[in-house]
């Protein structure tokens, strides 16, 4: 061994990166990004979610004054830093609310929980939730146990425990009670779908014009228009299949959930996927060779995943990176694709994230075509 | 003679570097003309602006009549580039079925003109190949074939001699002949001076510029040279008689 060769290897390689600024930035740049945000994502630093309080209980006159634990319960979910309180008074109210997502949950202090409780009998309370969204959910639910051994201590007459106060979860949007799988399986789809339809875009039109094809294309009688359309139709058919693919899996053998129609969830994957295509023309042009595209993915991908709502809830983020959130074509497919299949939500139900894909589609497509057109000198 | 492609003062720039400096050139019907130059002359620059693939700065670009770019010429044209562009997964068939639609051939007629200019570059029997299992060679008789699938009435042909055998170098220029006597008009460049002697005409390009433009034997004869090297370099020093009527 001849370690004058050894080091010949090594050094043309530090050189050749120290020439390739991109990469240099990105070794240092890329775990720098994930890690501020795993770190901000995992700490207890996070915005409280908003729920209902409604209080039909009025409590119970002892010799030591009037006893309400509604009024104890609301004092400590009070001081629970993961969740908001905001007073409602009739259930109706709040459940208008938890379906439009103004509010995460509501919970329901029933008329003569204390009556029932002191007297040993046993309550219940109510917990009402969309049902599509296991992530405020747990929230509300870990605030409710924390909150409620306090309760039971407090209770006259002695540590009864809390078994005695059980909580009644009711899904406005959900009929089956929901599992892991099938809250992960919208992300799982439009996770593979984008990163899929992205790799495959950019990758084989970097390929057009490395392998001078372009040029031919270019000199050809063909429109910008028609090599995009067949750009979008060839991916599609593959975007499709494996969406199918994913679907099928989740379905039949994780028993993944989907009570809403399988036509709207292609509807929405395709409508993203328009968009995608377009994002890898557009991000081609911006890349050298193959290692540049892949370099995009933890810039274009890595985001999205954490900040789109797709494993911590958008609730809980700070208003900056929900706003951020929202232009994030993950965060509306995903969102979309719960409501769909988790909560059997129609057309109508989803219009809004409809059109924020709409707009990321044009969007892209209007860059796409610039690409192409820049493409032509 | 009727005039195939006319470009009158013709200026196209890429950053500070003029690569085409105020070029004048006609090219007839039906003949065949070289595009003569070193490196960098802009001779594969010159050929994208006549295929419609550049904007240019300053002049004029008329092929057929029409200014370019413009689609419906684009359709009578055929380029072959420097590199074989070609889909490496694909068949040859498929690459030449797939660039004759394109060209707005329908899917019948492109199959049948598919075996028709395999046949005519000798390449019959590499059809189903996927192209990334050709040699450098028959790539590029593929490459010349999706030149030609659909028809042109002009072909614009960059350096198709680079890197070629000497054998296969002559096929192709018999290729090249028998495509001009069907009534083809040919423009091709080399950097290789003698190849230049096959063509009918040869346009001598240097820095953005014509420097003259003849048959090879005026060119000789008005540098009293023997090679169209020495040719060359007479007129790139100015030391060629009549060097001023050469740029007509």
């Amino acid at each position: 061994m001849n370690m004058g060769r050894v080091f010949a290897i090594a050094g043309r390689i530090v050189t050749q990166f120290r020439r390739d600024k991109r990469t240099l930035g990105l070794i240092v740049l890329v775990p720098l990004l994930v890690m501020a945000l795993m770190g901000y994502l995992i700490s207890d630093d996070k915005e409280p979610i908003k729920a209902a309080f409604i209080q039909l209980d009025q409590g119970m006159e002892s010799p030591l004054g009037r006893i309400s634990l509604g009024d104890q319960l609301y004092r400590e979910l009070g001081k629970q830093k993961g969740l908001t309180l905001v007073t409602y008074h009739t259930v109706a109210e709040a459940e208008k609310d938890v379906r439009h997502g103004k509010i995460q949950g509501a919970i329901l202090i029933p008329a003569g929980l204390t009556n029932h409780l002191l007297s040993q009998e046993g309550g219940e309370l109510s917990l009402i939730v969309k049902g599509t969204d296991q992530g405020t959910e747990r929230i509300i639910q870990m605030s409710l146990a924390k909150a409620l051994p306090v309760l039971a201590r407090n209770k006259p007459g002695g540590a009864a425990g809390q078994s005695q106060i059980g909580i009644k979860i009711t899904a406005l949007l959900v009929k089956k009670s929901l599992t892991n799988i099938d809250y992960y399986a919208p992300v799982l789809i439009v996770g593979f779908a984008f990163f899929l339809i992205f790799l495959l875009t950019s990758i084989s039109f970097l390929r057009e014009r490395s392998s001078g094809t372009m040029e031919r294309l270019s000199a050809s009688p063909v429109t910008r228009v028609e090599v995009m359309l067949g750009y979008l139709l060839g991916f599609l058919v593959f975007a499709l299949i494996q969406t199918l693919v994913v679907l099928g899996y989740a379905v039949w053998v994780l028993h993944a959930e989907v009570a809403g129609s399988i036509l709207l969830v292609l509807a929405v994957l395709t409508l993203m996927v328009i968009g995608v295509v377009n994002l890898g023309i557009t991000l081609s042009f911006l890349a050298r060779n193959e290692l540049q595209v892949i370099q995009f993915i933890p810039i274009i991908i890595v985001p999205q995943i954490f900040l789109g709502g797709l494993i911590w809830p958008l609730e809980t983020l700070h208003p900056a990176f929900r706003y951020l959130a929202q232009f994030f074509p993950i965060t509306h497919a995903v969102a979309a694709l719960r409501e769909i299949m988790l909560g059997g939500a129609g057309f109508a139900d989803i219009q809004g994230r409809f059109y924020a894909l709409l707009a990321f589609a044009v969007l892209m497509i209007l860059f796409g075509a610039g690409t192409l057109r820049k493409q032509q000198g | 003679m009727e005039t195939a492609i006319a470009l009158s003062g013709v200026v196209k720039t890429f950053g500070n570097v003029r690569a085409l400096d105020g070029l004048d050139l006609n090219v007839n019907r039906h003949e065949i003309l070289g595009l003569l130059g070193p490196n960098g002359s802009g001779k594969t620059t010159l050929i994208r602006v006549i295929a419609g693939l550049l904007k240019t700065n300053a002049g004029e670009v008329r092929v057929l009549g029409s200014r370019m770019p413009n689609r419906r010429i684009a359709a009578k044209m055929g380029y072959m580039t420097q590199l074989a562009a070609l889909y490496e997964d694909l068949t040859v068939r498929d690459n030449l079925v797939f660039f004759g639609r394109l060209y707005g051939l329908p899917k019948a007629e492109a199959r049948k003109r598919a075996e028709e200019v395999t046949g005519l570059v000798s390449l019959r029997d590499k059809l189903d190949v996927p192209v990334r299992f050709l040699s450098g060679g028959t790539r590029q008789r593929a490459n010349l074939a999706a030149a030609l699938v659909h028809g042109p009435e002009i072909l614009l042909l960059d350096e198709p001699t680079v890197g070629v055998d000497p054998k296969l170098r002559r096929g192709l220029w018999e290729h090249l002949y028998r495509l001009n006597a069907e009534g083809a008009t040919i423009i091709v460049s080399t950097h290789i001076m003698d190849e230049a002697e096959r063509c009918h005409r040869v346009a001598m390009i240097e820095q953005g510029k014509v420097i003259a433009v003849d048959a090879s034997v005026e060119l000789l004869a008005r540098t009293g040279t023997a090679n169209m090297e020495d040719a060359f370099l007479a007129f790139s020093e100015g030391k060629a008689a009549g060097a001023e009527e050469g740029m007509r």
